[in-house]
């Protein structure tokens, strides 16, 4: 018996909602409702290994600047945001930091570094 | 404060108590101020149009409790006083609209009786003198009664002024502090507040949407006032000049009324029909605010809903509504001797500098001595005005001290100076700040600003800045540190 | 370098401001400054922590900071003076500039040409007329954002936000991972305000609901934030009685459109385009006043910051050759916002260079057609609000364009269905 998955189409303003069939081995079989062939390879990543750029920030220990932006120097599996965002908060950073160094590695068992994207001045 | 003792305790302060604070410390009364608020005039002293009317052409009710005499005395008072306290007061004349000659006729007799008041600078303009004076005024304008005597003010500097005097000349004002009970004893009062005890002789009840309630406290005569709310529109500086004077049209019923006026500081006011309210409820709704928009435009047709800055519900107290606009309780009770009841319904700014000399009377009569204070200065400094200032004096006053050349405000342009005098005058709340200098009364409403004057009253007055407060009590803007929320802080 | 010898004075030190002084010096402008109010140059951007920022300018897809230091660094490798902290208080049609700063005192000097690039604020609660009471917890969306990502304060811990724009959806997910728990996302028209990729990101990925139709139609609490009451609305926006419930929050966050800072523009007496809220300008992005050139947000609210920089480069561009003594476009041909468009900048074009026209329509349309007078015509699938729609007309194209044409109709037309 063949499930069927929905998913928006972030490709353009036209936002498809776009149908997936998959088949009963977790495969994805068909898909529909999408009005372009852009649209068809978006879905099909977004189905088979949905990820995201984590941006966040760090508190910081010795520097009149509270905050630390950083993000994750890959994308990651999108459900590893909120446990990525959990390991960052417990992190405090000292200058100086400069934007690209590595604050963190393999956040939250995903293998990816995070750095920072701004600088970090004592 | 856990115990205190003081001749005169005065209940309120909005600009009635602090007039009377003020106008007391003229002599040498022991008096002290109590103000439920963190800061002054945030009752009704605030939810005005800051208009400064002459009373001279008012119809009169009802004798006994009609204002109209405090409000024509105190006129002349007025500027002076505001001279004397450096509180903003700009003569802007009044227009009051007729469109058709029973209107006209109505303000003939207005202005014989003002006449009458020996007020005679009135006068009576055909349509086309009001379109050369007002060219943006609705074409359906007939004419207009011109009172050139009208002036505008800011009610609340003009407390905080009123309030700060005060002090200097030695009356003890307390913020935060609200009466919780009464009682009368033989040699004068016990009062009970949220801070502690003040016992006193006199008691000056000037609070405002409270004043029934603290009187009841004590079974000092039996009223009840009624809240009148209405709703008031500012708009943004860059239509300022639309209108000049202060433009209403004729009132067709007590309370109902369309009010356009500018303000000392450039911007607009319009104002609705005031309407019964629930004590306290100074919400606004839509209704309101499309009322107001469709009433200013029937007086200048291009004023636009785009150019609404910011909105807030204005208030009046009356003693009883049947009897109309201009009531008000200014007497010693008839049940409870030495306590004195202060309210007006309207115009409570432009009454207040007479109304103060009348309760010092009334003090006078219960007993209260009155020695001048030799001491008393009427003279109070206001904090810089950046923006009023000539290039020549900002030159100098930034190569002075150089926070006054960093702006943070950026639509009133108030600088990081200004906000640092204010602070040191006893602002401690973003709003303390706003009312002082009007950081964040611009057109973004703060939104640029917020985050540096919290940051700037943090530092000055040595605490965190997650304990700023918008007004004071429970209204911390800030509630968790980053991290907070999700277990990064021990 | 003395302020008396400016070529190019830049006002606002934004993304926008810093492009057009990078492209001023490199177009040959000796003395550019830039005129920045905040501590630093960058503008919004280092507070806009999230990524998505120069996939279209770098064709990489950078965070807020990052895409703000490869222009701020640029801009001091090409030798532009950045006077932070310095307000800008007048500008005269003259080109009179008065500012107060806290390093350099009063200043008041004439520059060569002015590029304005104050950029757009957001609309308070007061602009949108909210009612209720005015307790202390409510913010916009950036004014939040300031303070999570820059200051280190999260304002609250169950939020509501009030419009679908870009960094309300942001803020969502920010708010999020920083623990908090956003009650409801309340959108006034049928689709969100923003871009579907934050829909997606922000909103769907960590399940916050957006109520679509919903406005709110008052506001709780005395002293902080408390509730607010949402209702559905009905096709002419107006609230439907009976649909109103009530939401816990302790913040209320705003992000219900921009409004372009043109405080300075009118001072300095700039003719504004009142679709757009900014200056009207020809293809060179010169304003009305002779000099006096715009770009970025002051000019329309920009839904990319790639096209911000782009758009300000060629004010900077223009405001160089014109200190420099050149002369600007010749001949104006206006461009007329014909059926669904809201606005199309720039507001005239000379019809003999090549130029990139950047529109927006008032509704939502499926299959449709944008027409540019005879010049050219497109078939698009869809067309929204939120999402700029961005021609570029060749010198093939215009060459189209009768002698004498005084006016160009733009139309969005429904398309015939086959």
């Amino acid at each position: 018996m063949a499930a069927k998955e929905k998913l928006i189409c972030v490709g353009c303003p036209m936002g498809c909602l776009v149908t997936l069939t998959i088949s009963s081995n977790k495969e994805v079989a068909g898909i529909t409702d999408n009005k372009c062939k852009q649209g068809e390879k978006y879905v099909l990543e977004e189905y088979q290994n949905p990820v995201r750029t984590l941006t966040a920030t760090v508190l910081t220990r010795g520097s009149l600047q509270p905050l630390l932006s950083v993000k994750t120097a890959r994308p990651i599996p999108k459900t590893k945001s909120l446990p990525g965002a959990i390991a960052l908060a417990g992190l405090k950073v000292r200058p100086p930091v400069k934007a690209g160094d590595v604050v963190i590695s393999n956040l939250a068992g995903t293998g990816v570094d995070v750095v920072a994207t701004g600088n970090l001045l004592s | 404060m856990s115990e205190l003792k003081t001749e005169v305790l005065i209940i309120g302060g909005g600009v009635l108590g602090t007039a009377v604070a003020r106008e007391l410390s003229r002599y040498k009364v022991d008096a002290t101020l109590i103000e439920k608020e963190v800061d002054f005039g945030w009752g009704s002293t605030k939810a005005n149009m800051c208009i400064v009317c002459q009373g001279a052409d008012h119809q009169e009710f009802s004798k006994e409790y009609h204002p109209s005499p405090l409000v024509w005395q105190s006129m002349p008072l007025m500027e002076p006083m505001c001279q004397e306290l450096e509180a903003p007061f700009n003569r802007v004349g009044e227009l009051a609209l007729f469109f058709n000659n029973s209107g006209k006729e109505k303000y003939e007799k207005m202005m014989a009786r003002a006449e009458s008041r020996g007020i005679t600078t009135h006068q009576l303009l055909d349509r086309d003198s009001l379109r050369r004076l007002e060219p943006n005024i609705t074409r359906e304008a007939t004419g207009a009664l011109y009172d050139p005597g009208i002036a505008v003010t800011d009610p609340v500097r003009l407390t905080i002024a009123l309030a700060e005097n005060a002090r200097q000349n030695g009356v003890n004002v307390i913020t935060g502090t609200e009466v919780q009970d009464i009682k009368a004893s033989a040699g004068g009062f016990e009062v009970k507040t949220s801070q502690g005890n003040i016992s006193c002789e006199f008691v000056v009840n000037a609070a405002g949407m409270a004043v029934d309630k603290v009187a009841a406290l004590v079974n000092a005569d039996d009223f009840v006032v009624f809240p009148i709310r209405g709703y008031v529109a500012i708009l943004d500086k860059k239509v300022s000049d639309l209108v000049s004077h202060e433009v209403h049209a004729s009132p067709e019923a007590p309370g109902e009324s369309n009010i356009i006026t500018p303000t000392v500081y450039g911007n607009l006011f319009i104002g609705t029909p005031m309407k019964l309210a629930r004590r306290g409820d100074d919400a606004t709704n839509r209704e309101m605010a499309e009322v107001a928009l469709r009433n200013a435009r029937r007086l200048i047709p291009d004023i636009s809903e785009k150019d609404i800055i910011n909105s807030f519900a204005g208030f009046l107290m009356f003693r009883n509504w049947e009897l109309g606009w201009h009531e008000c309780i200014v007497n010693t009770s008839s049940t409870v001797p030495r306590f004195v009841n202060v309210s007006i319904g309207f115009p409570g700014v432009s009454a207040a500098p007479a109304t103060a000399r009348e309760v010092v009377k009334l003090l006078s009569r219960e007993g209260l001595k009155l020695r001048e204070n030799p001491g008393f200065n009427p003279y109070r400094k206001a904090i810089t005005d950046f923006t009023n200032l000539t290039d020549e004096e900002k030159r100098k006053l930034i190569a002075s001290d150089s926070r006054y050349g960093h702006v943070v405000c950026r639509c009133e342009t108030v600088t990081e100076g200004e906000i640092v005098e204010a602070i040191k005058q006893g602002a401690a709340t973003l709003d303390g700040v706003k009312f002082r200098t009007r950081a964040g009364m611009g057109r973004c409403q703060s939104g640029f600003c917020s985050s540096r004057v919290t940051g700037i009253l943090a530092r000055e007055l040595g605490i965190p800045e997650e304990e700023i407060t918008k007004k004071g009590g429970e209204s911390r803007q800030l509630l968790y540190k980053s991290k907070e929320l999700i277990g990064g802080r021990e | 370098m003395k302020l008396q010898d400016v070529d190019v004075a830049v006002i606002g030190g934004g993304p926008a401001g810093i492009a057009a002084a990078i492209k001023a010096r490199e177009t040959g402008a000796q003395n550019v400054v830039i005129l920045e109010r905040a501590e630093k140059m960058g503008g919004l951007l280092y507070q806009c922590i999230h990524n998505g920022f120069g996939l279209f300018y770098f064709n990489e897809d950078l965070t807020g900071p990052e895409y703000a230091h490869r222009f701020v660094e640029k801009a001091m490798d090409t030798g532009v003076k950045g006077l932070p902290e310095t307000m800008v208080t007048g500008i005269s049609p003259e080109r009179q500039i008065t500012a107060v700063s806290k390093g350099e005192g009063y200043l008041s000097f004439r520059p060569a040409s002015i590029v304005l690039a104050m950029g757009c604020r957001e609309k308070s609660r007061g602009a949108l007329g909210i009612p209720g009471t005015r307790p202390a917890g409510i913010f916009t969306a950036g004014t939040a954002q300031r303070f999570v990502n820059v200051e280190g304060f999260i304002p609250g811990k169950r939020i509501v936000i009030l419009g679908s724009g870009d960094i309300g959806m942001i803020m969502a997910r920010r708010l999020t991972l920083e623990g908090a728990e956003v009650a409801a996302v309340v959108e006034m028209l049928p689709y969100i305000g923003g871009l579907i990729r934050n829909e997606v990101q922000c909103l769907h990925d960590f399940d916050i609901p957006l109520l679509l139709e919903h406005t709110i139609t008052r506001i709780h609490g005395e002293q902080r934030i408390e509730a607010v009451t949402v209702a559905r609305v009905d096709d002419s926006k107006r609230p439907i009685a009976g649909t109103e419930r009530r939401i816990e929050c302790d913040t209320l966050l705003l992000s219900a459109g921009l409004i372009p800072e043109n405080e300075l523009s009118l001072m300095a007496g700039v003719e504004l385009d009142a679709a757009t809220g900014g200056p009207t300008v020809d293809e060179t992005r010169q304003t009305s006043i002779s000099g006096i050139f715009a770009g970025g947000n002051v000019v329309h609210v920009h839904d990319l910051v790639d096209n911000v920089s782009w758009e300000s480069e060629l004010a900077g561009e223009s405001a160089a050759r014109s200190a420099m003594g050149g002369k600007g476009a010749q001949g104006k041909i206006k461009l007329k916002a014909g059926r669904n468009i809201r606005y199309i900048v720039p507001q005239t074009i000379s019809g003999q260079n090549k130029v990139t026209l950047y529109m927006r329509v008032n509704d939502m349309e499926e299959g449709v057609r944008l027409k540019i007078g005879n010049i050219m015509s497109k078939g698009l699938r869809v067309v929204k609000p939120s999402e700029m729609l961005k021609v570029e007309l060749a010198p093939e194209q215009l060459e189209k364009l009768k002698e004498g044409t005084s006016e160009i109709i733009v139309d969005c037309e429904r398309r015939e269905r086959k």
